[in-house]
């Protein structure tokens, strides 16, 4: 899978916390323009590993690259190339919705004109025109999550790693996120995320199944809903279903 | 390093603080109240103290004793023309100390500073005294000695006193310095700290290191917003200190205030070094008597380092507010700049130096283990 083309590559990447392998030689290759799920029960090592992509944590054995650059130590070559928006919400609670992107534009180098503007059209576009002087620990949960997705694309990034992005919010207000992502996506931004909700991966262009730090299955939907039918014999099975015969197969499977 | 991000850290950081109006009360109240309590509770000037006066003698000598005593502050002189019995004085009529000079205490004063050592013949002045409270048994001790010296040639010792640096220094003058060290740390640390802690828990940690920020333009900021209020905590306490207690300030505010920073931006890293060992806001606070208690107790802020048991005495040299101490109040007591207290200033310099360093090495950590 070693693309040179690759937005995102992890080349056997490893994560040990203490004595247990949060991520265990995963191998990744996400090309440009593609929306990619990482889908697995809490405790996968999802995080861990966007964490390492995005120069947050350090391998502790194979690579992550981004943008074609090995993180963390050549992050400075790509740090304002990519958006990344952590599980917290991760916005300064006592500061406007307008404050917040003031300063997270200000650290990118952004003019306050240029900010200003871009303010207006995030605001726009998350529904949350008029409220910019509304202090983020006033907004609701779904506003809140605006704000943070806002706050990751503000500097216009093409690439975009989201962790959770609509963990908690109700199906329409998931729907609306998702429309936003395809738009992203359709003017070229390259898109990392994980999820929770199985459906959501039906909406990607392919999915990575993580179980305990190992990518267990990948590809298309359709394609795992392929191999899922192969294993089980189940025609047809719903993601959900993908999910559960291909965690169970490799439980089974025995590799502890 | 950019300026503008740095700019950046320091802009969210002081609009964070106005935001928060509770904090920001605290923070300009916090100097003020400190200022005011301690200044009217530590003033150290004892008044009213009830002082029985009885002039068995009647001399013009003996009248010059009670003219000191009825000048000083401290006593509240009842002239009484004899007594029986002085105890009965202290314990029925609430007096603290009765002073009984008896009968031909002129001519034996006298004769002995006529005759020298010679003679064991002297003037006894008969003192009785309350001794539960021995900070008003020293007041008292000290404005009797202060009333016989004022006796002036007639005395057989004669102590010349030279005052350096405070003219009429008082508790509250050499107390202000200290108030303003102690308030300006507090602040700084607890509120970097909360703020650290905050941005852990709430993932803007995360943002910030995946931004251009650099650890050091993101210290820096923080270091820059609390110099700022640490300039305005000390005009507050200044403010107070010269328009309720009239203090004397001897040396430069300048010096004052570029101490006051100084010591400020030790405790921004002092704030960011403790957040590397909270992972939640309650964690953070139980540092907060960790900071609080050796500040008051150990840095001779209340009390001198010599009124410290020995033992402990050493625990004061690694308590940041003693340099600061040492240092403010050469600065505005004594009036000399910062490097004519070299222990003070150079402890404050380390100070700032150590836990800046240190605080960068732990917010590496913080970042995720980078580089």
């Amino acid at each position: 899978m070693s693309n040179s083309t690759a937005i995102f590559q992890a080349d056997a990447v490893s994560k040990m916390f203490g004595d247990l392998w949060a991520v265990d030689r995963v191998t990744l290759g996400i090309p440009r323009g593609e929306i990619y799920g990482l889908v697995g029960p809490s405790g996968s090592g999802k995080t861990t590993l966007i964490r390492m992509l995005c120069g947050l944590a350090l391998p502790t054995g194979g690579t992550a690259k981004l943008l074609g650059s090995s993180m963390p130590s050549e992050r400075r070559a790509v740090e304002h190339r990519f958006g990344y928006m952590p599980q917290e919400r991760a916005v300064y609670r006592d500061l406007s919705i307008a404050e917040n992107l003031l300063f997270f534009g200000q650290i990118y180098g952004m003019s306050r004109a240029r900010i200003a503007e871009r303010t207006r059209e995030l605001l726009d576009l998350m529904k949350l025109s008029d409220r910019g002087k509304q202090r983020a620990d006033r907004l609701s949960g779904g506003e809140k999550q605006r704000l943070s997705l806002a706050c990751s694309l503000l500097h216009e990034p093409e690439a975009l790693l989201l962790d959770e992005p609509t963990i908690g919010l109700d199906p329409s207000l998931r729907r609306e996120f998702w429309d936003h992502f395809h738009q992203l996506n359709a003017a070229g931004r390259t898109i990392l995320l994980t999820t929770h909700y199985l459906n959501e991966a039906e909406w990607c262009d392919r999915v990575g199944l993580m179980q305990q730090g190992r990518m267990i299955a990948e590809g298309t939907p359709d394609d795992l809903k392929a191999e899922a039918t192969t294993r089980s014999g189940q025609a047809r099975p719903d993601m959900e279903e993908v999910f559960l015969i291909l965690t169970q197969e490799s439980v089974a499977g025995g590799v502890s | 390093m950019k300026l503008y991000r740095m700019g950046a850290v320091t802009e969210r950081v002081l609009r964070q603080l106005w935001h928060d109006r509770r904090v920001l009360v605290f923070m300009l109240m916090l100097p003020a109240i400190a200022m005011l309590l301690f200044g009217y509770s530590f003033s150290g000037d004892i008044t009213d103290v009830r002082v029985a006066f009885i002039d068995e003698d009647g001399t013009d000598l003996t009248e010059s004793i009670l003219e000191s005593l009825q000048e000083d502050e401290a006593f509240n002189v009842t002239v009484l023309e004899s007594v029986d019995d002085p105890e009965r004085l202290l314990l029925e009529e609430g007096y603290q100390a009765v002073i009984r000079i008896p009968d031909k205490f002129t001519s034996l004063y006298y004769a002995h500073f006529a005759m020298g050592v010679a003679t064991s013949a002297q003037g006894t002045i008969d003192l009785t005294i309350d001794e539960s409270d021995p900070q008003v048994a020293a007041t008292i001790r000290m404005g009797l000695a202060d009333a016989m010296m004022d006796l002036g040639e007639g005395g057989p010792v004669e102590v010349e006193t030279r005052e350096l640096y405070g003219v009429e220094v008082r508790f509250i003058d050499s107390f202000a310095p200290a108030i303003m060290g102690f308030v300006v740390s507090l602040i700084s640390i607890v509120l970097t700290l909360l703020s650290i802690v905050r941005e852990k828990v709430d993932g803007t940690f995360s943002r910030i290191w995946v931004s251009p920020v650099r650890r050091a333009e993101f210290i820096l900021g923080y270091v820059i917003a609390f110099g700022l209020i640490a300039l305005v905590q000390s005009l507050v306490v200044l403010t107070i200190g010269k328009t309720v207690f009239d203090i004397v300030i001897n040396g430069s505010i300048f010096w004052a205030f570029g101490c006051t920073i100084l010591f400020a931006v030790g405790s921004v890293g002092l704030g960011t070094l403790l957040s590397a060992l909270a992972q939640t806001e309650s964690q953070a606070i139980i540092f907060f008597p960790l900071v609080i208690l050796p500040s008051v107790l150990l840095s001779g802020m209340m009390w001198p380092i010599q009124a410290i048991p020995r033992l402990l005495r050493p625990l004061t040299y690694v308590v940041p507010l003693t340099y600061s101490n040492r240092l403010m109040r050469a600065v505005m007591v004594k009036g000399l700049a910062p490097w004519q207290e070299p222990v003070g200033f150079i402890g404050v310099l380390v100070f700032v130096i150590l836990t800046i360093a240190l605080a960068s090495v732990v917010l590496r950590q913080s970042a995720g283990e980078r580089e």
